[in-house]
């Protein structure tokens, strides 16, 4: 071989990986494609909120998450969107890592307009606090949905205002939080499902005595599982249901965690584990282990979301019938507190075509796609429909029951950021194991809270 | 006549010496060819990542927004008052030395004893040692989770065996849970320091050994007093390799195997602290700092160790 075809070949060789490389950052590239969506295609609109006399065109971009709610909701609505406005472009940017992927463009300030918030790596506050979200508070207090009726009129649980006064993102999805258990042991066990906290410590007191099953089984790997459905109803419940302590909690007001309702609710998980109710195992357990050992009667009680059902669907034993009580923490005849765990829908505040946006939302909150939603979905939405005579899993239906019932308190969801989630989740784990105390428990979210307001304020 | 043979060898000379230069340009040339791509892609992948890691450290920016405000070492001063901080690199201090001696000590007998002893099939047994790291680390992680599993784990089940009541401890889920993660993290990468022993105790002279035979040196003397000095390069490659890996790379099984840190940030490292900071609570020029920490105390120890173990080295003639 000649010294120049060596050569060459050598230096094919080094294009060859070069290229290779190369083409590796390209493919990276190619998921962050550049909007196609042009501001020169600004659509004709009309003021009038009733979707049939508007006409839009130009593109118009929905992301969503696709996870334990399946996507099934979104294809039939985005169709029947794009039916009733065949001259818009509908893209639909999807997926369980939809989320990541779309990260690049929110920061570089080219979004799509539309946004389903959800799944791992979403937070709205997060995004109301980068300004990501458009302010449509003026336009949602008067805004109608397809069937004419006021949207806000139609939600269970109104927007939350990250901001005071004000509304960034509408909640579309109403999982509850809830204390579970198999209603079929218990009329085996001849249990009665506790109605308020004494009930429960005097049930407890029985399976414990009987030494075959835990009484309290919890995820103790993701605490906000029993903050939800255990501590934040409540400390609801313990400030005589008012639900205008979550309200100060959001708004991180000072001294709110070592206020009397939250030491009060903070003592009965003191002395759930003072008497050996809460299982051994927990702190170490993920949703899913400690959900399929709950399955197998290894603990009477587990504090989860009404999805359990769907999200467990494939372990579940012959026979098993899951009952939900929105709370246990409530004093005797008193009313059950619900806590919701929403997913909200919101707008791109720079969104290239927010009348389209705004018509696919009022679009959706109408009661036949709420009732789509527990359908499809298998899990309540956030829009007030009756589920009786739908397709809807028993779950849902019997939590749906629960919200429209007058003995039960609907509480706003506790929305604090992320940092200040992880605090009190290490805190409250550590409370259950008798590490801390519920002195010590205020202490250090008052610490972190604070920390967090400071720079906030900046 | 001579003038011509003087022009003449000139020229030659002249013509020796741009094929010496066009040689040696060829040569530079050809070299070049190798080195620049690849040290393009270093400077693209490694140095720009790692400077930019730095200069994001300085800013105080979400992540996920398009404002950076400038706030020069204030993420450092933040790192000063987080308690997790000091918990997170305390655990990887305790992962770090931990995996150190357990590595070390293991694979130093499993090596001598499969070079030294003569047992039958020892390459299968290299074989069987190895196959754990070629196991992905999530799988690992997933199986040791099952083995520490509280209700159902094998740990606890074997325990329970010599106790009256089943043993329910949560080996994930308590205050000192950093050491349950020693054991999976050993296991999974010893078959490689093995593997590097045990080259090491093979290229020395067999007749070293012989030698010290005859002189009637027992096997424990022949191995403090051969085998150990001889492979003292192979070992401090070794814990380098052990030291690098835990402090920027712990944070997977950490993460896989008890998610958010353990119980009240009791498995937390720093590297999964990062992680936290960067992609959950939305402080991704905090991570950068954090970032920034592991690239220091990394150099610092690394370069600790390289002096403390220096020792002059053995030629072997």
């Amino acid at each position: 071989m000649t010294k120049r075809s060596k050569f060459l070949k050598a230096w094919s060789l080094v294009l060859l990986i070069g290229m290779l490389s190369l083409a590796g950052c390209g493919s990276n590239n190619a998921n962050n494609p550049e909007p196609t969506t042009k501001p020169t295609d600004s659509p004709q609109t009309t003021d009038n909120a009733n979707e049939g006399a508007v006409k839009l065109t130009g593109d118009f971009e929905i992301q969503y998450f696709v996870g334990g709610y399946g996507d099934a909701w979104w294809k039939q609505v985005i169709s029947e969107f794009q039916q009733l406005h065949p001259e818009l472009k509908i893209k639909e940017s999807a997926g369980a890592k939809i989320n990541e992927q779309m990260k690049p463009r929110w920061i570089q300030g080219s979004p799509p307009d539309f946004v389903y918030i959800d799944g791992a790596g979403s937070n709205t506050r997060q995004m109301v606090t980068d300004d990501q979200l458009m302010d449509i508070t003026d336009w949602l207090k008067e805004a109608e949905n397809a069937d004419g009726k006021k949207i806000l009129d139609l939600l269970i649980a109104q927007p939350e205002e990250y901001q005071s006064g004000k509304f960034h993102a509408v909640p579309l999805v109403f999982g509850s939080w809830g204390t579970f258990y198999d209603k079929a042991l218990f009329k085996e066990k001849g249990w009665e499902a506790p109605t308020d906290f004494e009930s429960f410590l005097a049930l407890g007191d029985k399976i414990k005595a009987e030494d075959e099953m835990s009484v309290y089984i919890h995820t103790g790997v993701y605490p906000y599982y029993i903050n939800g459905a255990l501590l934040d109803p409540a400390i609801v419940a313990m400030n005589n249901y008012d639900t205008s302590i979550i309200k100060r909690i959001n708004s991180l007001e000072e001294g709110v965690w070592k206020s009397e309702p939250v030491v009060k609710a903070l003592n009965q998980i003191v002395e759930m584990s003072e008497k050996g109710f809460i299982d051994k195992g927990s702190p170490a357990l993920n949703h899913t282990d400690s959900q399929s050992q709950w399955l197998q009667h290894k603990a009477a009680f587990i504090p989860t979301g009404i999805w359990v059902e769907s999200e467990m669907a494939n372990d579940i034993p012959d026979g098993f019938e899951f009952g939900f009580l929105p709370s246990i923490g409530q004093d005797n005849g008193g009313k059950f507190v619900a806590n919701p765990y929403i997913s909200t829908v919101a707008i791109a505040k720079k969104a290239k075509n927010p009348e389209a946006a705004k018509a696919f939302l009022q679009y959706i909150y109408t009661e036949k796609n709420g009732k789509a939603w527990a359908e499809l979905s298998k899990a309540p939405s956030n829009i007030k429909a009756d589920l009786e005579g739908t397709n809807a899993p028993a779950l849902t239906k019997e939590a749906a029951k629960y919200y429209n019932s007058p003995n039960t308190v609907v509480s706003p969801e506790v929305v604090i950021p992320e940092e200040l989630v992880t605090a009190r989740n290490n805190a409250t784990v550590a409370l259950t194991k008798g590490e801390i105390t519920p002195e010590q428990w205020g202490d250090r979210l008052e610490e972190a809270t604070a920390k967090i307001r400071a720079k906030e304020q900046k | 006549m001579k003038e011509r043979t003087a022009a003449a060898t000139v020229m030659t000379k002249q013509k020796v010496s741009t094929r010496i230069g066009t040689a040696k340009t060829k040569r530079n040339l050809f070299i070049a060819s190798f080195i620049l791509p690849t040290l393009l892609l270093y400077l693209v992948f490694t140095v720009y990542p790692m400077f930019k890691g730095i200069y994001l450290s300085l800013f105080d920016w979400s992540g996920g927004s398009e404002t950076y405000n400038f706030i020069g070492l204030a993420n450092f001063k933040e790192m000063l008052d987080d308690g997790i901080i000091l918990k997170a690199i305390r655990n990887d201090y305790i992962l770090v030395v931990g995996k150190v001696i357990g590595f070390m000590m293991m694979s130093m007998f499993f090596a001598v004893a499969l070079t030294r002893f003569h047992i039958k099939g020892s390459g299968f047994y290299r074989i069987v040692y190895f196959i754990p790291n070629v196991l992905s680390i999530v799988v690992v992680g997933v199986l040791w989770r099952y083995v520490y599993n509280p209700n159902l784990g094998f740990l606890n089940s074997l325990i329970s065996l010599f106790t009256e009541k089943p043993f329910e401890f949560a080996w994930l889920g308590d205050k000192w849970s950093i050491f349950a993660l020693l054991p999976p993290s050993i296991w999974a990468g010893i078959g490689f320091t093995i593997i590097l022993l045990v080259a090491g105790i093979l290229s020395i002279p067999s007749s070293l050994f012989e030698a010290a035979d005859i002189d009637g040196a027992s096997q424990w003397n022949q191995f403090w007093l051969i085998t150990l000095p001889l492979t003292w390069e192979q070992m401090k490659t070794s814990v380098l390799w052990i030291v690098m890996t835990t402090l920027n790379g712990s944070f997977v099984i950490v993460t896989i195997m008890t998610f958010e840190g353990g119980v009240d940030n009791a498995t937390q490292v720093m590297g999964s602290y990062l992680y936290m900071n960067a992609f959950k609570f939305g402080k991704f020029s905090y991570g950068s700092a954090i970032g920034v920490l592991i690239l220091v105390l990394s150099l610092i120890t690394t370069a600790t160790l390289q002096r403390l173990m220096k020792r002059d080295t053995i030629e072997l003639t």
